[in-house]
């Protein structure tokens, strides 16, 4: 056996406890999902080949048509102000001190609540009665908004919530991209007399691009799949005005026992959710020479 | 400190090697909430209230006085189906289950739970000591699939001060209306009189509300609502009718919005307004509010069936019952469950103090539970309660359909004809893609 050889099969055995792992826990059930949706199945293994049904009644369905367009405005509502708020506080916070390491901690703390702390927070905000808008409100003699129940308030009350309680991850990822920048750049700049915005747009956002790129990229693929704060928040309503995509599968998965159709949904997000993750990739790095 | 650490180590290997309980164990799953703090060691059944404090201290007792069986308690968030859904499907199931009587057909038909006549007679429950109300909720195509635990059904829950202050009290009684214009015509007059809605609603993330109007007001008048297993027929003038009327108090602002259940039930104690058609599970505790001399609701609670407005007497009701999902178990698990069954039973007045109805005609009729506040007035719903037929599956979701194109049609972001053409659309399209 050659040493180029042994390093190979010893780096197979290094990374082949990982894949097996990985193929068991991802891709057999990735594979078993595009299987099952082409069936009419149930959840207790009922099957029935209907070929492509699933995917040609996903098409015509008005209720995923609204969960979809429901999904993508959360998404833009959320992934680009997230991304420019986590930005500016980790430029804020991206400095020694004990105040400022106070304050990413609790910037990060909203974090580790779970869904259900967070949407009970925020209902205690945003219900008309008794809630802490609607009390403000009511005291300064205006009627409260309903913005659980108004169709046109519930998408962006669940997108608010879901940025308070979204912001601290992209703020540590920021803050840890900036943290790699060398300082030599910033001093040779300041000999060169060049002005914050300057710094700013010419030094730290190139440098960061790439951080910026997977916040964008996760956060993306993180909306498209919202789910809890919709059904916690507003149960997908009033009339299906705040249903998301994953929402709409859990619904026909376990509410209607429709399995081959909800997997037939989740195959349409999943590639969704890939393409237009690649497709990110691509607009950021198109002009980027290749790595050697 | 090495030794310190291998005496620990060996203590906890003489702990693993503990001789193997061989009692048998009974899985029993249960939604009702937790609420182990207040109730975690309470065996004292009637002294414990609510439905988490009464169920609760059930089983503590049960387990006192059952030392020989091991009951291990699975509390599931409400309404608990997708759990045991996924628990079947991954063929580990809990023993015994609270299921709602709806719910029975869907599992039933697939043949997912068991009939449960050989438990009951093992328990010595006889099936003719059910009400008919209960009976009908367990029954499917001749069989029993579960031992009812009650009957639940929508109640008017009125505030006698305001009603009084509307002018709408006789005798000492709420005068209640007896047709579509006079429940508005009731509502304006309230309006007017005490500047507050007649009709309290949670119209919020609560799809089934205006649903079980809509039953009730539909089965009142006799109407087909499932001509047969896979069809629903809503596009009709009934329907039509019920669901302008619930418009039109949206409209004129006759009645809360924008209330979710939370809110909608504390809008209530506060006297926000004259009624809450809401479930009989809130007699008890809006009944011990009334009691709480500090309450806004002191003295001022009076409970009622939905009024006769359209057709006869009548009102949509489900239950609550214990299924038994299809499993191999042994002897003396079967042994068990059976006792398990035949306690709570014993217990269904104590069940019953929550507002629900017994799932017994002997409790029903007996004068403990006639004794208790505002029941001899609502006593009736287990005779005249209706259930949807027993082949109608997928209830649950069916009513979640429904109550979207309904609130739709309510709130006037649909015409209402659309809606229920709609309703009628999705329903029948889920009934032609089940298996």
């Amino acid at each position: 056996m050659t040493a180029a050889l042994r390093d190979r099969l010893a780096g197979y055995a290094f990374v082949g406890p990982f894949l097996l792992v990985y193929a068991a826990v991802l891709i057999v059930p990735l594979v078993m999902g595009i299987v099952i949706s082409l069936h009419r199945a149930d959840l207790f293994g009922r099957r029935e080949w209907i070929g492509l049904d699933n995917y040609a009644q996903a098409l015509g369905d008005p209720v995923l048509h609204q969960a979809f367009g429901n999904t993508v405005l959360l998404a833009v509502l959320i992934v680009p102000p997230l991304t420019v708020i986590a930005l500016l506080l980790a430029l804020a916070l991206n400095r020694p001190g004990k105040f400022a390491a106070v304050l990413r901690g609790v910037f990060f703390s909203s974090l580790v609540l779970s869904v259900t702390i967070v949407t009970l927070i925020w209902r205690f905000i945003l219900t008309p009665d008794a809630g802490l808008i609607a009390e403000g409100l009511e005291a300064a003699g205006r009627a409260p908004i309903p913005f659980l129940s108004d169709p046109d308030l519930v998408i962006p009350a669940i997108a608010v919530t879901t940025l308070w309680w979204s912001l601290g991850f992209p703020v540590m990822l920021i803050l840890a991209g900036l943290q790699q920048v060398p300082g030599d750049i910033y001093e040779a700049a300041a000999l060169d007399g060049a002005g914050r915005w300057t710094v700013l747009r010419r030094i730290t956002l190139p440098a960061i691009r790439r951080t910026l790129l997977l916040v964008v990229m996760l956060q993306t693929a993180a909306q498209l799949q919202l789910f809890g704060q919709a059904q916690l928040l507003t149960g997908g309503g009033p009339g299906g005005a705040s249903r998301t995509i994953v929402l709409y599968i859990f619904e026909v998965s376990f509410g209607r026992w429709e399995l081959g159709y909800a997997t037939a949904i989740a195959e349409l997000l999943f590639g969704m959710i890939i393409a237009l993750t690649l497709l990110q990739y691509w607009l950021v790095t198109r002009h980027e020479e290749p790595r050697a | 400190m090495i030794g310190r650490a291998l005496a620990f180590g060996f203590a906890g290997l003489l702990a693993g090697c503990a001789p193997a309980d061989d009692r048998p164990e009974i899985v029993v799953q249960r939604f009702f909430g937790e609420c182990g703090a207040a109730y975690g060691e309470s065996t004292d059944v009637a002294a414990a209230d609510t439905e988490c404090g009464i169920l609760t201290t059930l089983i503590n007792r049960f387990e006192a006085e059952n030392p020989d069986i091991r009951v291990k308690v699975n509390v599931v968030a409400w309404p608990g189906y997708p759990q045991l859904a996924a628990q079947i499907a991954a063929g580990d199931p809990p023993d015994l289950v609270t299921m709602h009587q709806s719910v029975i057909s869907d599992y039933a038909g697939a043949g997912l739970i068991e009939p449960v006549e050989p438990l009951l007679a093992a328990a010595r429950i006889d099936p003719a000591a059910f009400t008919p109300a209960a009976r009908a909720g367990v029954e499917k195509e001749g069989r029993l699939y579960a031992m009812p635990w009650d009957t639940i059904g929508r109640l008017w829950h009125i505030n006698t001060a305001l009603m009084a202050e509307a002018g709408l009290m006789r005798g000492g009684k709420p005068v209640l209306p007896n047709s579509p214009e006079e429940l508005l015509a009731h509502a304006r007059q309230f309006r007017e009189r005490t500047s507050k809605p007649y009709l309290i609603q949670a119209q919020v993330s609560a799809p089934d509300f205006h649903v079980a109007l809509l039953y009730t007001y539909l089965l009142a008048q006799d109407a087909v609502i499932f001509p047969d297993a896979r069809h629903i027929r809503l596009d009709t003038p009934q329907a039509r009718a019920i669901v302008t009327v619930l418009r039109q108090l949206n409209a004129e602002g006759l009645t809360t919005l924008n209330q979710d259940f939370p809110a909608a039930t504390a809008a209530f104690i506060q006297g926000e307004g004259g009624i809450f058609p809401v479930g009989t599970w809130m007699l008890g505790p809006y009944d011990a509010e009334a009691a709480r001399s500090n309450s806004p609701l002191h003295g001022n609670y009076a409970v009622a069936p939905f009024p006769r407005l359209w057709g006869e007497e009548a009102s949509f009701v489900d239950g609550h019952a214990w299924i038994v999902p299809a499993a191999r178990r042994s002897p003396a698990e079967r042994a068990a469950m059976a006792r398990f069954l035949g306690f709570l039973a014993k217990y269904n007045y104590d069940w019953s103090r929550t507002g629900q109805l017994p799932a017994f005609a002997q409790v029903v009729e007996s004068p403990a539970f006639r004794a208790l506040p505002h029941r001899a007035d609502i006593a009736a719903l287990a005779r005249t309660g209706k259930q949807l037929p027993g082949y109608v599956e997928r209830q649950s979701a069916v009513q979640g359909l429904i109550g979207e194109e309904l609130e739709a049609a309510i709130t006037g972001a649909k015409p209402v004809d659309t809606a229920l053409k709609d309703a009628e659309r999705r329903v029948n399209r889920l009934y032609a893609q089940m298996m």
